[in-house]
């Protein structure tokens, strides 16, 4: 849908997630607006992935409240999400394509499950959004046939066939060569033109993120390091920032207790 | 909900307005199918046009091949910037006959 | 050190022991839930503008039931002959060897006609319904169906169910033909009694409650098997060696399900 409100699309205030008695996710607040590209950057392990899912209401959430379109996910009816998922495209690590269907069939599966279109309609436009993506005639083709870039592409298009008002992007250019990977790039940044949608990438590729973002959200061990423009990030001299921008990782000072606590636990019975 | 169609001019000019969605589309479709299944050639006015997501694109992608196939004209006239966008995205500003209006398609031919 | 109670060793047991039950109940509790669910959607699937497909559920028919029927014909002749075999043998000291129609006629409707169906369909469903599921889980794909508003209950589970409720009976109902038909063979060649007479013997000790029996327990065997193959698939995780273990757990849990059921249902009807 076209949103020209300024009332931003995503919301995130102080949420607190755990995985078992592990805290992954620790005060994170972010919001994201309309026809915005928000990148989410960190290392593996920084949680950021785990974010993703849940602002795509895939776990419950254990504090704090997120907000998609000014409504608070947690206080959804099943059909109230249902409704709200129409609005939502995902692009998935791997594509999650369903390999049991063509890209044809794979695209247009929300088309059946959600519309009562007519069959040539629906036809007509996922070949539309194949042609997007550059994907037209490979319709017949099943997933196991079509290489990672191709695989990448058709779930793009299945993501965009409802036109949604945000899309979510999971590791876009994870696995693909730096050409492959800077065409989706620029298909991101044709689509959000194109489209007037709202896009969050989760990624750790710097350069992907440098060229497509507007702002970036920086995660590290579970909380924000910090949010702001590309600009912003590329010279905070936030020393967790800067190692991860040049890749490098600086020693920790060593406390010794807890080193050799760490260590040893467990393995002192005499 | 259904769209208005005039007879102008030799063609028949079907008006969309408002939000042409996922929920309306199929009376648009229904509208300009069954102005070309008269024989008639046809104009859609997107002037009105605030929104037009990809099943409208779709429905005048039909009618245009159907157009075609019968030796029938078929034009976009009033294409709105935000729609445009639209039919850019998967290069179909390339392929439509798209005019200002009707008066430009009668000025200056097909 | 020998006589002294190893109570680290203890709590360890009891501990793991505790957390096997929990897991236990937890397992019984998401298999409920999915029952509930599905079912919820083959009710109540249209009015929340996600009916259950028939052509889904068509699909499953074929795989689950029709493409069982081979086996399930083999096994079944196989058994009812043995049957009739051992009743032989064993009655031919009672010089009653002619009651072996009876034997076969109530065991075969009652139990085993069903559990040879059962347990066809668990060996080949079980484990093919939780390595399609599992499959989907690792590749993402039931995720992408749950953000794009589409329930993996409604669209996995539910036309298996529906598939299973429908098919189990009638694999069941050829199950037992095929049975008694084993039986009859070995009656024929050993006992020289004609199938025509054979089977007008069958159908005059068999009451509609024995079939109906069977019928019962098919049908229980099709939610067990349902929900136990696909909450494996579901929670399947950790690579293909996870599937791997996924699928075999469903199997044998499939399998044990029903003859447990069996055994208590068996139990109960029988009185």
């Amino acid at each position: 849908m076209n949103v020209e409100t300024t009332q931003p699309v995503i919301t995130v205030n102080n949420l607190v997630t755990y995985y078992g008695d592990q805290k992954i996710l620790d005060d994170v607040s972010l919001t994201v607006n309309a026809g915005e590209i928000m990148v989410i950057m960190g290392g593996s392990g920084s949680g950021k992935s785990t974010l993703l899912r849940y602002l795509l209401g895939l776990h419950s959430i254990d504090g704090g409240e997120i907000c998609l379109f000014g409504k608070d996910i947690s206080r959804l009816s099943t059909r109230e999400w249902m409704e709200m998922r129409k609005k939502i495209g995902v692009s998935f690590q791997g594509g999650a394509l369903f390999n049991s269907m063509n890209v044809g069939e794979n695209v247009r599966m929300p088309l059946r499950e959600h519309t009562q279109l007519d069959e040539n309609t629906m036809k007509i436009m996922s070949r539309m959004k194949l042609e997007v993506v550059n994907l037209a005639g490979y319709e017949h083709l099943m997933p196991a046939q079509l290489s990672g870039g191709m695989v990448k592409r058709a779930a793009l298009a299945r993501a965009i066939v409802m036109d949604p008002s945000i899309l979510f992007f999971d590791e876009p250019s994870a696995g693909l060569d730096p050409v492959v990977a800077a065409d989706l790039d620029n298909l991101i940044l044709r689509i959000r033109e194109a489209m007037k949608v709202s896009i969050v990438v989760v990624t750790h590729e710097l350069d992907s993120a440098f060229k497509i973002a507007d702002r970036i959200t920086v995660l590290d061990r579970g909380r924000i390091l910090m949010v702001g423009t590309v600009d912003e990030v590329r010279h905070s001299d936030n020393p967790r920032i800067r190692n991860l921008l040049t890749r490098t990782s600086e020693d920790e000072p060593v406390d010794a207790d807890e080193y050799l606590q760490r260590l040893t636990e467990g393995a002192m019975r005499n | 909900m259904t769209f208005p169609v005039e007879d102008k001019q030799g063609f028949s000019v079907v008006i969309l307005n408002g939000e042409v969605d996922l929920n309306n589309s199929p009376d648009a479709r229904k509208v300009i199918l069954t102005c070309l299944k008269k024989m008639k050639h046809v104009m859609v006015d997107l002037s009105n046009v605030e929104y037009i997501d990809s099943s409208g694109v779709a429905s005048l992608v039909e009618g245009f091949q159907y157009a075609r196939t019968n030796n029938l004209e078929f034009g976009l006239i009033g294409v709105s910037e935000a729609a445009m966008s639209v039919l850019r995205l998967a290069r179909l500003d390339q392929v439509f006959k798209i005019y200002a209006s009707l008066e430009d398609r009668l000025e200056n031919g097909s | 050190m020998a006589a002294e109670f190893d109570t680290g060793r203890f709590r360890q047991l009891s501990e793991l022991l505790g957390r096997k039950f929990v897991t236990g109940v937890e397992d019984f509790g998401y298999g409920a839930m999915l029952f509930v669910e599905s079912v919820m959607w083959l009710l109540a699937g249209h009015w929340m503008q996600q009916r259950v497909r028939l052509a889904a559920v068509a699909q499953e028919m074929v795989t689950i039931g029709v493409q069982a029927i081979p086996v399930v014909t083999i096994l079944a002749f196989a058994n009812g002959a043995m049957m009739a075999m051992q009743g032989i043998y064993t009655l031919r000291d009672f010089g009653a060897e002619s009651q072996v129609v009876t034997g076969i006629a109530m065991s075969v409707t009652r139990e085993f006609g069903v559990l040879i169906a059962g347990i066809v369909v668990a060996g080949r469903s079980g484990s093919a319904i939780a390595a399609r599921i599992g499959t989907m889980q690792m590749a993402q794909e039931i995720d992408a169906l749950r953000v794009m508003g589409i329930s993996p209950v409604r669209y996995l589970v539910s036309p298996i169910l529906a598939a299973m409720l429908v098919m189990m009976p009638l694999l069941a109902i050829l199950s037992d033909s095929m049975a008694i038909l084993g039986g009859g063979a070995i009656s024929g060649i050993e006992l020289h009694i004609s199938l025509e007479t054979y089977l007008s013997r069958v159908f005059a000790v068999l009451a509609p409650w024995d079939i109906f029996q069977g019928l019962t327990k098919s049908v229980v065997f099709a939610v067990l098997i349902t929900l136990v193959a696909t909450s494996n698939g579901f929670n399947a995780s950790g690579g293909a060696e996870g599937l791997g273990r996924a699928t075999t757990r469903s199997v044998v849990l499939c399998i044990a399900a029903i003859v447990v059921a069996d055994m208590i249902f068996t139990f109960f009807l029988s009185r």
